[in-house]
């Protein structure tokens, strides 16, 4: 029998450790390819041609895919050969070399290989469509074209190429493993413990320490301290995470141990033995599978508040639909013209008087930058205004009550520190100083300018009659600022044209929500999308390399329950012994990753989402909006589980 | 007080349709006393182990039936079987079947916990059993880090923990070298008489079957032959021999 034939029978004799196999390779090539022939198809780059940034970031993310495909791919293999070792020694026994088990192992993978690539690809291109569709509709809920079923001969090419380097590669650390076999091994291998640990207290709160001092730094309301300290938080909680897996879990389960009513229970003393038996092979994959699933989740937590958000923020930033100010008379008619001609049902229109001032105050620094100084113009409101147009508008903002003598101040840009510089500042009026009692980031009300005051009714008309406060048009800007709100304002993408190509002469400022609106869906959605597709792909890999290893410990145990079953295991006693055996390996890491991501939303919470989201306790929003996504994680990650679960239970029961 | 009574008992293997049919027991029957220390011999093939499984309720007979203090063992399910073995049988394998991942320790206590008795209960019976039976002192380590001679005196131990009515010993010196085999020999007397605990010991070594007080002879599935200690061990010895030269099996 030569190796090629001898490598069929092989394959045909494992048949059913290979089909998780050719699983995950194959999902990998799938992976891969569509990635691949999404960055090639002529809708996806059609569509975002205008922005480089997107094609940079599906690079990039590519890129991790691949790193993460590679890594996956070679330990899975390793872990593979580990568990065929009882034969792989065999054939070493009866004398063959290590070179030939090498070129036996290689053909096997490299005929494997040629299978799956074929069926990754054939999904992939029968996939495309639907992926193309995905990613389009919802980074690009108004795109038009035709998305075509696409064969990509460029795409196919680069992934064979790269599948053949990477089978090249997982052949070579095969042969690593296969030298460190010993044949002594083939007759002590389920004998030997793989090494117990027994952890320390001092790693316990070490790691502890580290991770609760990372999620600190992370929940600081300081935008600039928080970017500052992105890379000390992940060294801090990686680092921690780690640590916690190396030696602090390992010393739970011997305090576990230690409490006997506990412990002695039945199936926790069978089954917190074997997870502690296992400790120190696992603990490096558990680590890495906290890890994977706190970026997993934070990406598709992140990815899914902001599209979510995507309207909301679209009208804490523009408060209308349309807004422009300044501009020729005949404009407001045009816009009429179009929206009539549309069919559309104007809901709202307001013209707002500009008012400014120019008291004198004194300079303000934020983190070492003028905040304002003398120079520095207001944009002015009576209350009775300011509510009005609050009141219209379709953000969350809430109505101004101030006391007499007092201001409210607003200001476009949310960023640590304005609020406390410049709360009770006061502003010299000439006559009256006015005291500034709140502060509100919106940038709704400014129309061109960056500052913003409210006054009460009585002191707003004392200082228009005083003339400290003028009408804008008297200092050369816009005297009025239009909003409108009409139906449709968001998915019509034929109006928006039209009134985009209205001439608008010296118009200063003319936004739509619609404008906006998909300019953050663009954005927005390639991000969930990148955060899908992404913690697709680690929860296949970290699954599956659990799947491989908790397989591989079952043929290992099988004995065991075999025994525990002659002294007078009942069936259900059995269930329970191998949930609890299962469900740390796979939760505890997930539990961890929630967690991390739950912190790491804070972070994101202070730099991006309190921009978006603008009620009192944006993070509370976010939490929520996070907890579908996390729920949904756990529901495909529980779904391995059970898969595990099953297959574990056949294979100790056979 | 008799322990337990088997009537008839024969097993079959393989479908009637298949020509492959295989009679490993014929109506056999025998009846156990307490406090009885009983071998059974033969050859490789002649039954010994598929009676020893029937025994201890890991296998159905075909046909007959056995029962234990008078309660039938046929007729449970597999659930009762389950409790049953933990409550009433003891086993000692040949390979020891110690759990790996266990220090030896934690492999005794395991029926003890599986039954969910309290931590006191567990602690008393341990240290005492484990003290009568010379491993107390490495009765914190794991399996594979001591002797054969002592996985097996854990694997005796955890046998006796829940005072069985009966020990199933399937060739517990088969691993072991003769100065430990006779060290484990001498345990399961001292366990015969101290405990008074009632022993089945299959085996094909003579001298080990030589601490019985009684020795069922097994071929082809029936019992051929029934040998009873006298006082005169060396001729005890010998009539075995005898017999199992006749059986054909072992020649010593």
């Amino acid at each position: 029998m030569n190796l090629f034939a001898l490598a069929l029978r092989n394959i045909r004799l494992n048949r059913k450790k290979y089909i998780m196999y050719v699983f995950s390779l194959g999902f990998s090539v799938f992976t891969v390819y569509t990635f691949l022939a999404l960055m090639q198809n002529e809708s996806v780059k059609l569509a975002f041609q205008y922005d480089t940034r997107y094609q940079m970031m599906l690079t990039s993310f590519g890129i991790i895919i691949l790193v993460f495909v590679l890594f996956f791919l070679i330990s899975s293999n390793n872990s593979f050969i580990r568990a065929r070792k009882k034969e792989l020694s065999t054939y070493a026994l009866f004398g063959m070399t290590n070179l030939r088990i090498g070129t036996l192992l290689f053909l096997e993978t490299l005929m494997v290989g040629m299978v799956t690539l074929a069926v990754g690809m054939g999904a992939g291109i029968f996939f495309s469509k639907l992926m193309a569709m995905f990613l389009l509709d919802l980074s690009l809920s108004n795109y038009v074209g035709d998305i075509s079923f696409t064969i990509d001969p460029m795409a196919m090419y680069v992934t064979a190429l790269l599948f053949v380097v990477i089978f090249c590669m997982m052949g070579l650390s095969a042969l690593r493993v296969i030298y460190q076999f010993e044949l002594v091994d083939l007759f002590k291998a389920d004998k030997i413990s793989e090494g117990k640990q027994k952890g320390s207290v001092l790693i316990l709160v070490l790691s502890l320490v580290l991770m609760i001092a990372g999620y600190i730094l992370a929940s600081i309301k300081s935008t600039y301290i928080v970017v500052l300290g992105a890379i000390p938080i992940l060294i801090l909680v990686i680092t921690g995470t780690y640590l916690f897996f190396w030696g602090g879990l390992p010393k739970v389960l011997s305090m576990i141990k230690r409490n006997k009513r506990i412990y002695y229970q039945s199936t926790n003393l069978i089954s917190v033995s074997a997870v502690s038996h296992r400790m120190k092979s696992i603990a490096s994959v558990m680590a890495t599978i906290a890890v994977l699933s706190a970026v997993a989740s934070t990406a598709i937590a992140t990815g899914f508040t902001l599209y979510s958000n995507a309207e909301r923020n679209t009208y804490s930033n523009m408060g209308f639909d349309l807004v422009y100010y300044g501009g020729e008379v005949s404009l407001k008619d045009n816009i009429h013209d179009v929206l009539q001609l549309n069919q559309v049902v104007i809901e709202l229109e307001d013209t707002i008087g500009l008012y400014e001032a120019h008291p004198k105050t004194e300079t303000v620094i934020v983190e070492a930058r003028e905040h304002l100084t003398d120079e520095d113009t207001f944009r002015v409101y009576s209350e009775t205004t300011y509510n009005r147009l609050i009141a219209e508008s379709k953000t969350d903002l809430e109505a101004a009550v101030i006391p007499s003598g007092k201001a409210y101040y607003i200001f476009p840009f949310s960023q640590e520190g304005i609020e406390s510089a410049m709360l009770d500042l006061r502003l010299d009026f000439q006559k009256v100083d006015i005291q500034i009692v709140k502060v509100i980031r919106s940038s709704v009300p400014g129309f061109g300018l960056d500052h913003t005051l409210i006054l009460t009714d009585e002191d707003y008309e004392s200082l228009i009659q005083s003339g400290l406060i003028l009408s804008s048009e008297e200092n050369g800007r816009a005297g009025t600022a239009v909003v409108m709100n009409y139906e449709h304002a968001l998915d019509n993408r034929e109006l928006n044209n039209a009134l985009e190509n209205i001439p608008k002469g010296t118009v200063v400022g003319f936004r739509t929500a619609y404008k906006l609106y998909n300019e953050s869906m663009e954005t927005f959605g390639l991000i969930c999308f990148i955060g899908f597709f992404m913690s697709g792909v680690f929860i296949l890999m970290t699954a599956s390399l659990l799947y491989f290893k908790q397989v591989m410990a079952a043929e290992e145990e099988r004995h065991q329950y075999k025994m525990l079953k002659r002294i007078g295991m009942e069936d259900k006693t059995e269930r329970q012994v191998i949930q609890k055996r299962l469900i740390p390996i796979f939760f505890i890491p997930l539990a961890m990753g929630i967690i991390h991501s739950i912190f790491a939303m804070k972070t994101a919470d202070t730099v991006v989402f309190s921009n978006i989201i603008s009620v009192e306790n944006s993070y509370l929003s976010v939490l929520g909006f996070s907890a579908v996504m996390y729920l949904a994680y756990g529901a495909v990650y529980g779904v391995f589980y059970l898969i595990t679960k099953a297959q574990y239970g056949r294979i100790i029961r056979s | 007080m008799q322990v337990l009574k088997v009537e008839n008992i024969s097993k079959v293997y393989g479908t009637k349709k298949n020509s492959n049919r295989y009679t490993a027991l014929r109506s056999v029957s025998f009846e156990v006393n307490q406090g009885e220390f009983i071998g059974v011999m033969g050859a490789s093939g002649s039954g010994k182990t598929t009676l020893l499984n029937i025994l201890g309720s890991l296998d159905k007979p075909t046909t007959g039936k056995y029962s234990m203090n008078g309660n039938d063992i046929g007729t449970m399910h597999k659930n009762e079987l389950a409790k049953h073995r933990i409550e009433n049988i003891g086993f000692i394998f040949q390979d020891y079947n110690l759990l790996e991942t266990m220090t030896l320790k934690e492999n005794i206590i395991l029926p003890l916990s599986l039954m969910g008795k309290d931590v006191k209960t567990i602690e008393a019976k341990l240290e005492k059993l484990a003290g009568d039976l010379g491993i107390l002192h490495v009765i914190g380590k794991y399996p594979y880090e001591v002797s054969g001679g002592e996985q097996q005196r854990a694997a005796a131990c955890r046998a006796l923990i829940n005072n069985p009515k009966m020990i199933l010993a399937d060739e517990p010196t088969g691993n072991l070298d003769s100065k430990s085999g006779k060290d484990l020999l001498n345990l399961l007397s001292f366990i015969n008489m101290e405990y008074k605990a009632t022993i089945l010991l299959v085996t094909h070594d003579v001298f080990a079957a030589s601490y019985c007080q009684k020795i069922l002879f097994i071929r082809d599935g029936e019992i051929y032959n029934e040998l009873y200690a006298g006082n005169d061990k060396k001729q005890f010895f010998d009539s075995i021999i005898d017999v199992m030269s006749m059986l054909g099996g072992e020649r010593k």
